[in-house]
């Protein structure tokens, strides 16, 4: 049933690389810091060695002055250390937000195309969350995960040098003991690897019912639900438990195989060095650098937990980013300010799939004020995003002013046609510069009006600080209806002809959105509106309204469940 | 903030186990570490001194393998304690939340806060900060302990160092205080600046604002990485600080040890001892040091908490049970915030059949309910009722499957669901569902318009055993058939039960027994017309 396969803008192939983001080369700069790392890992060996050999020296009773060398080395290795490991720090949390800078940009510029489409259908701000943390998270691995391998394996190396000039069987019982600690390391990120997912779901249930409690007490006490809310979280805590005794298996095996592996170097390492053809001192030295491996190796451990969770969120962000756009991007005439929409036996598909829509038929000149109902599942969302060119029709054909929508510059047909969800987003700034983002030339005076005809009035009027006053994270808190409001002064704000609103009263008590409902009706007059709605209620100001359940379950108002 | 607050025990009890083998694997691991100094020792002066190296060698292979097995254990015992302590705490917090009135409770918002992001964060405290804790407490203190015994002036050296540690740390900590705290607020506002126009990404989209914040996004997020970078030179600065401070401590031991030695006041087995020791007094230290740093999230997480629980536990008193019915005396009631009561002086007293209560909007109808379902206290007045379920005006159907959305709070077989729905007249509408009583609800009901949720709603109220049944509005989102429906079950209901209902509903005020009609100054009962 496909007849258009999706497409993609002919000028943004280039964009996205056919390699998957993982195996993105590693900075050079974050090379340079795990360099220094090592410097530092390798300094505590040397101190831990030196000092082995200078206390058996001592010991053998020498002139004081034959010390000197070594122990000015021991102080030198003692300061080098954390001297290094400082420089390390700064240099790769430096690279790593610089490349946080980087990726952030990059991400959003290419999320931007598959804006909202892509975004999954509801709760997009939580899938945008998720990009937020996943992105913190690959970044981070530089710091957490490049940066202490690399280091390990310089600092191992160097060892691994050291002990096969004095004494090379020595070389390879260290060698030996580095295939260890990386088989464990190995082992290590497979089992963190398998119960990611595990210990991610089970967290995010736990955090959702207790979001519910928190939130709806009174409605659980209301209907006796006590102990079903205590008996889900109870549940849900129990995954949880297992989840991370399943997940502490990584940790736990490799920190466990690091001590073991030195234990049993160290022994080889006794019996070599006392048949090896050395001094007494070098062969202290000998004994004790497998335990400074060790000791120094131990952060690895850590780093695969963060390899591991790292490498999930690149997937996230890769499945997510590799997306094709909803829409095409290919047109160039311009519509008129006064659009005809029609859409003629148009099909739409999220997926590409399954047909989320249609066929329907839909004549809007101008002015005209639609309402869609219908059950979930039956289209009506979708049949929006076609005519917001926020996604391609599968079949049928969707006209501006007789024009096929998909020959019309995309920007400027999105430019005719606002949009209000169910989730209007409030930036952390003033309500000014909330009401801006929809037309950024307008006066103070345009702002009132548009938020008196949205039914803010006496809410703007109580305002202390009037249009200064700041929204969002850390500014004051609005109700879902007034939120509901200003995505709705947003559009009248924004002038633009044709209006879309998608289940704008969703989260709303009844007499609130009946409320909002009539100050939309009225607010709205002389545009173009499609409304969707679950509610039957509150439509009497629209021309005509459109039921879109399947005629076979006309009757009672639902069909099937899940668009998602 | 407290590193430790002893409360948590107490509060959480559960948590009890867990920290306590936390504390044991902390000890044993301490003694581990510091006989595996002898070992060591003992090994290198045998490889030295050619002696035999059976002994020292099973004693060093067998002390790393205790620790080998003990790291094991300590990993293990971390994960649980991390969970269990998380998971008591959580749970004591939802299910005192669930016995208090609105009004006692914190807010919504503080609340899933609470919940749901402050316990979490004390899950890396109980796993990373308090094993670091117990070693920081246990292995300077054996080490010092043993040196005493081993070689008591690296002992005195290590005994005068130690505490500058700490000493050090406070003082770099103070004289950067007022920095870190002025740069606080400027580096979350940054911080939070790409997660605000990730969120409204959608927004930005629409009125085609979204590519100018590509630009903004790079900008802020260099500021961010230039003022973070400032505040991390000093808390690396002062790790290192420390590091230096404690390598210089280990050195003039290092020094005395090679004095002696080469004096022969001193054999080689006790300057090793000695040299490997002396760092196990300071580095336990500095660790808990750079660990409270990311754990401190946790502890003021539990600082909450425990404030939280420690509220005077004034859960509602269990309404007087009066057998099936309703009686309120002279209740006045209202919010907090305003200083007029909703409702005045109301006196009802209601038993099996229905009863209607009427009133213009905002006089306080719901409020009534609130109060007669417990879940708000009167100001004034008394009231007692039987067991309540109330149907609120914004039917609570939580995500999850339509089945467990009708069974939350009473479990009931499939066979008793179909017969709850058929008497609400949604059994068809389920039946051609393709998943059935399976098919998945979305939060708030989302894919049942407003007149199915309020039916389901009542659906499960109909297999409630509650004596007393409270309705919000039942039939404000219903057409005429349904309505008339509905109101058929609720008259069948109040047959043996006491329904209170609120309705602007003529055709329900019609079947009442009892009607209560509210004002803005009180109540009255009216006439019915039955």
């Amino acid at each position: 049933m496909t007849t258009r396969p999706p497409v993609r803008g002919n000028n943004d192939t280039g964009s996205m690389s056919p390699l998957p983001r993982t195996s993105r080369s590693i900075d050079p700069r974050i090379v340079i810091a795990g360099l220094i790392g090592g410097a530092a890992t390798a300094s505590g060996i040397a101190l831990t060695a030196t000092s082995g050999w200078l206390i058996v020296r001592a010991s053998e009773r020498p002139v004081i002055l034959t010390l000197l060398m070594a122990i000015v080395s021991v102080r030198a290795f003692g300061m080098a250390r954390p001297f290094f490991r400082y420089i390390e720090r700064l240099r790769s949390h430096d690279v790593a937000l610089d490349d946080l800078a980087r990726r952030r940009t990059e991400v959003y510029a290419d999320l931007i195309p598959l804006t909202p489409a892509r975004l999954g259908r509801r709760s997009r701000s939580v899938v945008l969350t998720g990009v937020v943390d996943d992105l913190t998270d690959e970044v981070e691995a530089q710091v957490r995960v490049t940066v202490p391998v690399l280091s390990s394996i310089v600092a191992g190396l160097l060892a691994v040098a050291l002990a096969a000039v004095l004494w090379p069987p020595i070389g390879l019982v260290l060698s030996g003991l580095l295939l260890v600690i990386a088989a464990g390391c190995w082992l290590a990120w497979r089992l963190e690897t398998r119960s990611q997912s595990e210990v991610l779901d089970a967290r995010a249930e736990v955090m959702r019912l207790s979001e519910l409690v928190a939130r709806q007490a009174d409605e659980i006490r209301a209907i006796g639900g006590e102990s079903t809310a205590l008996d889900w979280l109870a549940r849900a805590h129990d995954t949880l438990r297992r989840a991370v005794r399943h997940q502490s298996q990584g940790r736990a095996a490799v920190a466990a195989l690091i001590l073991g592996g030195t234990g049993i170097a160290t022994l080889a390492a006794a019996y070599l060095a006392v048949r090896a053809d050395v001094s007494g001192p070098v062969a202290a030295l000998l004994v004790v650098v497998p335990v400074a491996v060790g000791d120094a190796l131990a952060p690895l451990a850590e780093a695969m937990r963060s390899l591991a969770r790292a490498q999930g969120s690149s997937r996230r962000l890769e499945t997510l980013l590799d997306e094709q756009p909803a829409v095409a991007a290919r047109g160039t005439e311009t519509p008129s300010p006064a659009p005809h929409l029609r859409l003629t036996d148009v099909t739409a598909s999220w997926t590409g799939e399954r047909r989320h829509a249609g066929p329907f038929t839909l004549d809007l000149s101008p002015g005209r004020r639609v309402a869609l109902v219908g059950a979930n599942g039956s289209g009506k969302s979708t049949i929006l995003a076609v005519l917001a060119r926020h996604l391609d029709p599968t079949s049928g054909t969707y006209t501006i002013d007789g024009v096929d929508a998909l020959d019309l510059d995309l920007t400027a047909v999105r430019r005719l046609i606002a949009v209000v969800d169910d989730e209007p987003h409030l930036f952390a700034s003033t309500l000014r510069a909330n009401l801006l983002i929809a037309s950024p030339d307008a006066q103070d005076e345009a702002l009132v009006a548009a938020l008196t005809a949205a039914g803010l009035g006496a809410w703007f009027a109580d305002l202390p600080d009037g249009l200064d006053t700041r929204l969002g994270t850390g500014g004051r808190g609005v109700s879902g209806g007034e939120r509901a409001r200003l995505g709705l002064a947003r559009a009248l704000l924004s002038e633009r002809p044709v209006l879309l609103l998608d289940e704008p009263v969703a989260h709303l008590d009844h007499a609130t959105a009946m409320n909002v409902l009539a100050d939309v009706a009225n607010a709205t007059s002389g545009r173009t509106v499609v409304m969707v709605s679950h509610r039957p209620e509150g439509l009497d100001d629209f021309d005509e309204v459109i039921d879109l359940t399947p005629a076979e379950t006309t009757r009672t108002a639902t069909s099937t469940a899940q668009e998602n | 903030m407290k590193p430790f607050d002893p409360r948590l025990l107490r509060e959480a009890p559960a948590a009890r186990r867990p920290v306590a083998a936390l504390a044991v694997v902390g000890v044993l691991q301490g003694i581990s570490t510091i006989a595996l100094a002898f070992a060591i020792s003992a090994l290198a002066v045998a490889v030295v001194r050619h002696h035999s190296l059976t002994i020292p060698a099973a004693w060093t292979v067998g002390l790393f393998l205790a620790r080998a097995a003990l790291t094991w254990v300590a990993e293990r015992v971390a994960a649980w304690a991390g969970v269990e302590v998380t998971v008591a705490l959580r749970t004591r917090l939802l299910q005192r939340w669930l016995t208090q009135p609105a009004d006692e409770r914190p807010s919504p918002d503080t609340a899933v806060v609470l919940a749901a992001s402050g316990t979490a964060t004390v899950e890396p405290y109980a796993a990373r900060f308090l094993p670091a804790l117990v070693s920081a407490a246990v292995v300077p203190t054996l080490a010092l302990a043993t040196l005493i015994w081993v070689d008591w002036i690296s002992a005195l050296i290590v005994a005068l160092t130690l505490p500058l540690l700490p000493f050090f740390a406070a003082l770099i900590g103070n004289s950067t205080q007022a920095d870190t705290d002025r740069r606080w607020a400027a580096l979350s506002a940054l911080s939070g600046h790409f997660l605000d126009v990730m969120r409204g990404l959608p927004t930005l989209a629409n009125y085609g604002r979204a590519e100018r914040q590509v630009d903004t996004i790079g900008e802020v997020s260099q500021r961010h990485r230039r003022a973070t970078m400032q505040t991390l030179k000093l808390a690396f600065m002062s790790s290192a600080a420390l590091e230096m401070l404690a390598s210089i401590s280990v050195a003039i031991v290092a020094v005395t040890v090679g004095l002696r030695l080469t004096h022969g006041s001193m054999t080689l087995m006790t300057g090793l001892v000695a040299i490997l020791l002396a760092p196990e007094a300071y580095w336990p230290i500095r660790r808990v040091g750079a660990e409270f740093h990311s754990a401190a999230d946790g502890a003021s997480a539990i600082t909450d908490i425990l404030a939280a629980l420690d509220e005077q536990p004034s859960t509602l008193e269990a309404p007087t049970a009066t057998e099936l019915g309703v009686e309120l005396t002279g209740v006045t009631a209202g919010y907090a915030a305003s200083t007029r009561p909703v409702l005045t002086e109301v006196t009802l007293s209601a038993g099996p059949g229905l009863t209607v209560v009427t009133g213009p909007s905002g006089v306080g109808k719901t409020t009534l309910l609130d109060v007669i379902a417990g879940l708000r206290r009167p100001s004034t007045g008394t009231v007692a009722t039987g067991r309540v379920h109330y149907v609120t005006q914004r039917p609570f159907l939580t995500a999850g499957t339509l089945r467990e959305a009708l069974t939350f709070g009473r479990p009931a077989t499939d066979e008793d669901l179909w017969a709850a729905l058929r008497t609400v007249g949604l059994d068809g509408l389920v039946a051609r569902l393709p998943q059935s009583l399976a098919t998945p609800v979305g939060d708030d009901g989302f894919g049942f318009s407003a007149g199915q949720r309020a039916r389901l709603a009542l659906a499960r109220a109909t297999m409630s055993d509650a004596p007393v049944l409270l309705l919000d509005e039942p039939t404000a989102h219903l057409d005429v058939d349904s309505a008339a429906l509905v109101h058929d079950v609720i008259t069948t209901l109040a047959d043996r039960r006491t329904v209170v209902a609120v309705t602007h509903r003529r055709e329900l005020v019609a079947l009442a027994d009892q009607h209560l009609h509210l004002t803005p100054t009180g109540a009255e009962l009216r006439e019915v017309s039955a």
